[in-house]
């Protein structure tokens, strides 16, 4: 028979080994999502190139970023984008933005997908931009009709003390059925979207797509929608 | 004589209990009893009002009342629990000799009456205090509703909308007029979700194709938060947005300008 001694060794002992195996359990879970998620994704970054006066008068760095929507991964890879889950569409390259405070950013998309009718007609609205439009092909234009949008690029964050409020909804016009590829493109011709928002101080923030295209669970906002790094991403104001 | 003499030694029920304060171990609970009650009071009494978001509504002070309230009544409670608690961690046994069970009580009948009057006159006073608290808000809705001001309320991953159908607008920012009745038709287009603008003390779930409707008149002009109380994606933690109450005259420059912009905001 074990000593009482012996018996709280082996007590302390075991409760040592269960806190250790605990806290072993939290970090594979913790490393394992964190493989997964898209944290590391490659960051587009804003670059600046000269100066703008915006419509409050004032004047203001001038940044350009570029980005895309593609339909499904062997598009984005054509493009540059890890590809991913063959069927799903995704923007790309980037699916990171950084992005300068206080600058005038001039934001170019170019779309492929097309789309059906969204959940929401709401974010069918252009809100947050730079006249309150975004200019498509040389159009400009502050709203698409709720059947017209393929996906759409919806930045926000927490509306928190310590940075500065910012919201941009930019609906992204679907492309016609059927559209074929570009004679010596593996692309159809899509559209350019144009649109330009002024950033504030640093701040972290996401942008996502409100425009139903995951699959048929949750409205359509299964699948892609809930995964991350498809129509979802971090946006770092420095 | 000598039954005169038990009689004399039987102890009435004043030295009874005297004599059970003597005991160490009865001290020591009634020490922690005291102590864990008086801190859960402060906690009620003192800390809660100071830790509670911007009071801004009627029914935001009707929740911390309840808050504060049902903390004091139950601090006695976890007072007990908490003593009986620290007074066996401080007496544990160790190695393998624990200790013979004491006296069974079960069976004494004014234990048994008081724990089940107390626990019927805690839970009674709880029920009816929430449900008059419950039915005076729905009181006070019905007396408002026909000069309610109407937002309908979308939740959808990860961000809300807001539309004022009488102003013709749709926002992503909850403002509103002070002192103005309002009535919140919740819905969701995906996802269940919970519309919390927290310090107008309202909390309800949106639901997909089920509008909840929920009343409140905001009475203090400043901001306020809005935010999700259920966890529906990866951006949960996102879906917040500003809210503010302003005055009527603030209200009304603001549907102005969102209409010259088109009507969304």
């Amino acid at each position: 028979m074990a000593s009482p001694a012996t018996s709280q060794s082996k007590t302390a002992v075991g409760a040592v080994i269960s806190v250790v195996m605990g806290i072993l359990v939290v970090a594979a879970v913790g490393t394992t999502l964190h493989a997964h998620s898209n944290l590391d994704a490659p960051a587009g970054y804003a670059k600046v190139n000269g100066t703008i006066v915006a419509p409050d008068g004032k004047t203001y760095p001038h940044a350009f970023i570029n980005d895309n929507v593609f339909a499904d991964a062997a598009d984005s890879k054509i493009h540059g984008s890890s590809g991913g889950h063959a069927g799903w569409p995704s923007y790309g390259p980037y699916i990171n933005l950084v992005l300068p405070a206080h600058t005038y950013v001039t934001m170019t998309m170019h779309v492929y997908d097309g789309g059906e009718k969204m959940n929401t007609p709401y974010f069918a609205s252009v809100v947050g931009t730079v006249g309150g439009t975004i200019n498509i092909d040389g159009k400009n234009v502050s709203s698409l009709p709720n059947d017209g949008v393929q996906h759409t690029f919806t930045l926000h964050g927490l509306p928190t003390s310590s940075q500065d409020p910012l919201f941009v909804n930019v609906p992204l016009p679907k492309t016609p059925e059927g559209q074929q590829d570009e004679p010596g493109s593996p692309l159809p011709k899509g559209y350019t979207v144009t649109f330009s928002f002024i950033t504030g101080g640093k701040g972290n923030y996401v942008w996502n797509c409100e425009y139903p295209c995951g699959d048929s669970t949750y409205q359509n906002f299964g699948a892609v929608m809930g995964a991350p790094g498809y129509m979802n991403g971090k946006v770092t104001v420095i | 004589m000598e039954h005169q003499d038990d009689e004399d030694l039987k102890p009435t029920p004043g030295g009874r209990v005297k004599q059970v304060l003597k005991e160490k171990d009865v001290r020591q609970v009634l020490f922690f009893f005291v102590l864990f009650t008086a801190l859960f009071s402060i906690l009620g009494l003192w800390a809660y009002p100071r830790w509670m978001p911007n009071i801004m509504s009627k029914e935001m002070r009707g929740d911390e009342s309840i808050m504060i309230w049902f903390t004091v009544i139950s601090a006695p409670i976890a007072g007990i629990v908490l003593a009986f608690a620290m007074r066996s961690f401080i007496d544990i046994q160790r190695g393998d000799t624990p200790p013979e069970d004491g006296p069974a009580i079960s069976g004494h009948t004014p234990t048994v009456v008081i724990w089940t009057a107390v626990s019927f006159l805690f839970c009674t006073v709880a029920i009816v205090w929430g449900m008059t608290e419950m039915n005076t808000w729905s009181q006070d809705a019905i007396a408002k509703e026909s000069n309610a001001m109407v937002v309908n309320v979308t939740g959808a991953q990860w961000s809300w909308s807001f539309n004022y159908p009488a102003q013709g607008i749709t926002t992503h920012e909850l403002n509103l007029p002070v002192n103005q009745p309002i009535t919140f038709n919740v819905i969701s287009d995906d996802v269940n979700h919970s519309f919390w603008p927290v310090e107008l003390g309202v909390k309800v779930d949106a639901n997909r194709l089920a509008t909840t409707v929920v009343h409140v008149t905001p009475d203090k002009i400043g901001a306020f938060e809005v935010k999700c109380a259920e966890l529906c994606g990866i951006y949960h933690a996102y879906m917040e947005t500003n809210g503010q109450v302003e005055s009527r005259a603030d209200f009304d420059n603001w549907v102005s300008t969102v209409k010259a912009q088109g009507g969304a905001q």
